[in-house]
């Protein structure tokens, strides 16, 4: 018995063009993201340079972390609106113990923190049942309120200026962020690749249903995951204290958001069950350029905004068209 | 004995289902379990694969008491299920697949050995003479290669005791007998236990050494399948169950003027359906789940692409999509009253009037004042809904009052022509009978109506014509005067 054989609705000549438009489909940011570059590189002034490409980088790495662990929640099949508030909580944690404490007991200690609000939000999601996008709302808000309570909303100062390396130091030409940003992708891309976790993940988000009858323990698929996405955003809350010396309580307003925007345009659907490492990396830098470009040809930074929604709809309109041709034919 | 079930009884909502069952299986035995739908074979097997963990009575292994509330438990103690519906995931490859929940592990249990599994899957499907893409997406394979990854799943790991619900439905002929054969050597080679559940009676008697008739959550009979010809089983499926309600066939004299014509409607490449239904006609669809019956259903209201015409009253639709087929009268009861049918957190009222609202309630996009009210009251006297209370939400009807809703939504909308898809599957008999009152008055009012069922004594006492599907294709449209009930059941299957 052979599976080939066995469908004769599926006709064979369609098999090329179709594994032809497959490759386009996963490929097809790829290629915009090297269009894009080269056509920036020709025309936008300024563009092709080192000083630009680690500013761009050095911009950008704190939302590209904070996307790789966006990243496993969306291929759970959920998302994490809290990434913002917990990043501003890390910093803030760390700039208090930095200048009470030590260093290292701060970094700890944030990092740490960040993996608790993460428990917490799976625990709502898989235990509990409360959606991702109210139970990581309701975090949000709550940690925020918090940190207001905590330093009457006043930033906290006093951390050495040594620590800037973390933020704005660079080895050799490359920005220490953007190392940071590249640690961060290899260790998810070796968890999604070869983990037991990682498998995991993929099935859980392709069908709960499935996972569950196979006797894999979903719920603490769903806790380990978000605790690893308040992992993420704490190690961009330390990053961000290390480009800004200030522990800041209303900070990282954006990143929930954002983030999510650079997975989805890297060309991973919400609905979940797929999704690769590169497609954040990508979408992240994807839109670092474009913002990028933008400024450099003068455009107002208002226009901004508008032309990242755009970039969004396009992107993602494609894709999501694409499929659901597929589905209907 | 390797499996013993004492006395199992399993209720939904207050619905018993299950009313004291007993079922034993042998080592080395396959035995089949047979049923019509509702009868509670599926609910059986997903009691002994850990799926529900408040039932009741005795499940014992081995002579040994166990309680099986997850599948966990019943995964450790070796019972694998073969589910209807698939329980794949789509992206995941086939090896991936076949290796769901047990994955090798590499260095530590942190670490997947990705290589190892694909080598492993691929080992297992070739033990059992399958051959699958490994490395294609599920997604990808098409409905058998899809049924045969869940095949290979199920055998390879360490079973003891394996069920399979339906596994051929969807298989042709050489596949079938590939996978009896890989059946009887399972159960002749490595002691392993099978519990079949099938709807076709002759390859029941082909490759079960023991079967058990179950009908309305209880045994009617069990013995060795050498004992039994097909139309035994067919008479001791159906049983006696009395539809007082249901007279003779109607009369096929008492119809008007053609509603609904179809010309060479074709789904997904399959031969074209012939079939016109008169005004004030009912017009029966019988076939086994996963022939096609609902996809025609769908195809009609242009929910799935589909080539050749629809005519209604005689007029071509020109582009078929769900709302411009309503709007020439022409409206659907889906199957799955919970998930395709109401919406189950809205009112009553709102659920009754739906269909009617746009075309027949409101002016410029306002509806009339008290219209709304006063239809969906008429309508709950109607059907006898009960209880009568239009504020009522939908989620909290009882089934046979909730399909009342569902029929009287579709009743509403004063349509030309009404396609009902297993109107009456797991309502009580009271209601069914209020249904089915409900739908010869809707023909007697003019309406020309498809109806589908699993229920051959519904088709049998409500149509005039049948019209019989198989794996995709019209065998034939009868008369059902000319239709006995054994007839028809080995006509589907």
């Amino acid at each position: 018995m052979n599976a080939q054989d066995i469908a004769p609705d599926a006709p064979k000549p369609d098999v090329r063009s179709g594994r032809m438009r497959l490759l386009l489909s996963t490929y097809a940011l790829s290629i915009i993201f090297v269009l894009l570059m080269l056509a920036f590189c020709l025309f936008v002034p300024h563009f092709a340079t080192w000083a630009n490409f680690a500013n761009v980088l050095q911009r950008n790495s704190i939302i590209g972390i904070v996307a790789c662990g966006m990243l496993l929640m969306i291929v759970t099949g959920g998302f994490d609106l809290s990434v913002g508030a917990v990043g501003a909580m890390s910093s803030v944690v760390a700039a208090a113990l930095i200048v009470q404490i030590s260093i290292p007991v701060a970094i700890v200690a944030a990092l740490l923190l960040g993996v608790f609000v993460g428990l917490v939000n799976g625990f709502f999601i898989a235990k509990i049942g409360i959606n991702a996008f109210v139970t990581t709302l309701a975090t949000q808000v709550l940690v925020t309120g918090f940190l207001f309570v905590c330093t009457s909303a006043q930033p906290v100062y006093g951390v050495p200026e040594s620590f800037t390396v973390l933020g704005l130091g660079r080895i050799g030409p490359i920005p220490i962020p953007t190392i940071i940003f590249a640690l961060v992708a290899l260790a998810t891309w070796a968890l999604l690749r070869f983990t037991t976790l990682g498998h995991y993940i993929y099935i859980v988000g392709g069908n709960k249903t499935a996972a569950r009858l196979a006797g894999i323990n979903v719920d603490r698929v769903i806790m380990a995951t978000y605790a690893i996405g308040g992992l993420s955003a704490a190690v961009a809350g330390v990053v961000l204290l290390g480009q800004t010396n200030i522990g800041q309580p209303a900070s990282a307003g954006d990143w929930p958001l954002t983030a999510i925007a650079a997975v989805v345009v890297g060309g991973v659907p919400l609905s979940g069950g797929v999704g690769q490492v590169w497609s954040a990396v990508l979408g992240t830098l994807l839109l670092g350029i474009i913002a990028n470009a933008l400024n450099l040809i003068g455009v107002s930074p208002f226009w901004q905004p508008a032309v990242t929604g755009a970039v969004i709809l396009v992107a993602v309109g494609l894709d999501s068209y694409q499929r659901k041709q597929r589905e209907t034919r | 004995m390797l499996l013993e079930m004492r006395d199992i009884r399993k209720s939904f909502s207050g619905n018993l289902v299950l009313r004291g069952i007993d079922f034993g299986l042998q080592r080395g035995q396959i035995h089949a379990l047979v049923g019509h739908n509702g009868a509670g074979k599926s609910t059986l097997m997903k009691t002994l694969s850990g799926n529900y963990a408040d039932y009741q009575g005795q499940i014992l292994i081995d002579g040994v008491e166990c309680r099986l509330e997850t599948p966990r438990e019943a995964l450790k103690r070796g019972i694998a299920i073969i589910y209807q519906d698939f329980s794949l995931v789509p992206d995941l490859s086939v090896a991936d697949n076949i290796g769901l929940g047990r994955e090798p592990k590499g260095a530590t249990s942190w670490f997947l050995a990705h290589a190892e599994l694909r080598a492993r899957s691929a080992r297992e499907a070739a033990a059992l003479g399958i051959d699958l893409p490994m490395d294609e997406p599920v997604r990808r394979l098409g409905v058998a290669g899809q049924q045969l990854t869940e095949i290979v799943r199920a055998c390879s790991q360490s079973v003891r005791i394996l069920v399979m619900d339906e596994p051929t439905a969807r298989l042709a002929p050489a596949e079938r007998e590939h996978l009896f054969v890989t059946m009887r050597k399972m159960a002749d080679n490595q002691g392993v236990g099978i519990v079949y559940i099938s709807h076709f009676l002759e390859e029941v008697r082909q490759v079960a050494d023991c079967v058990t008739i179950l009908r309305d959550g209880r045994v009617v009979e069990t013995g060795p399948s050498s004992r039994y010809r097909v139309d035994d089983l067919a008479r001791l499926l159906v049983g006696s169950t009395d539809i007082a309600t249901i007279g003779a066939a109607r009369p096929a004299t008492a119809v008007g003027a053609e509603v609904l014509a179809l010309e060479g409607l074709s789904v997904a490449g399959r031969p074209g359906v012939d079939l016109t239904i008169a005004a004030g006609e009912i017009v029966g669809i019988a076939g086994l789940v996963g022939s096609g019956r609902t996809r025609l259903a769908r195809a009609i209201i242009g929910d799935v692409p589909s080539r050749g015409v629809v005519r209604v009253d005689g007029r071509p639709l020109a582009r078929r999509d769900p709302e411009r087929v309503a709007k020439a009268g022409v409206v659907m009861v889906p199957e799955d009253r919970k998930i395709s049918g109401l919406a189950l957190s809205s009112s009553v009222e709102a659920n009754v009037v739906a269909s009617a609202l746009g075309r027949l309630l409101s002016s410029f996009g306002f509806i009339r004042p008290g219209s709304r009210g006063k239809l969906a009251s008429d309508m709950i006297r109607r059907f006898d809904i009960r209880p009568p209370d239009r504020t009522m939400t939908a989620g909290e009807l009882s089934g046979g009052n909730a399909q009342k809703v569902l029929l009287a939504r579709a009743v509403a909308a004063r349509p030309k022509v009404m396609i009902l898809d297993q109107p009456t599957a797991g309502v009580d008999v009271g209601a069914k009978a209020e249904l089915h009152r409900q739908i010869e008055r809707s023909a007697d009012e003019g309406a020309g109506v498809l109806l589908i069922s699993d229920d051959l004594d519904e088709l049998l006492g409500l149509c005039s014509r049948i019209m019989i599907i198989s794996a995709g294709k019209v065998k034939s449209v009868l008369p059902s005067a000319e239709l006995t009930r054994a007839q028809l059941l080995s006509a589907i299957s």
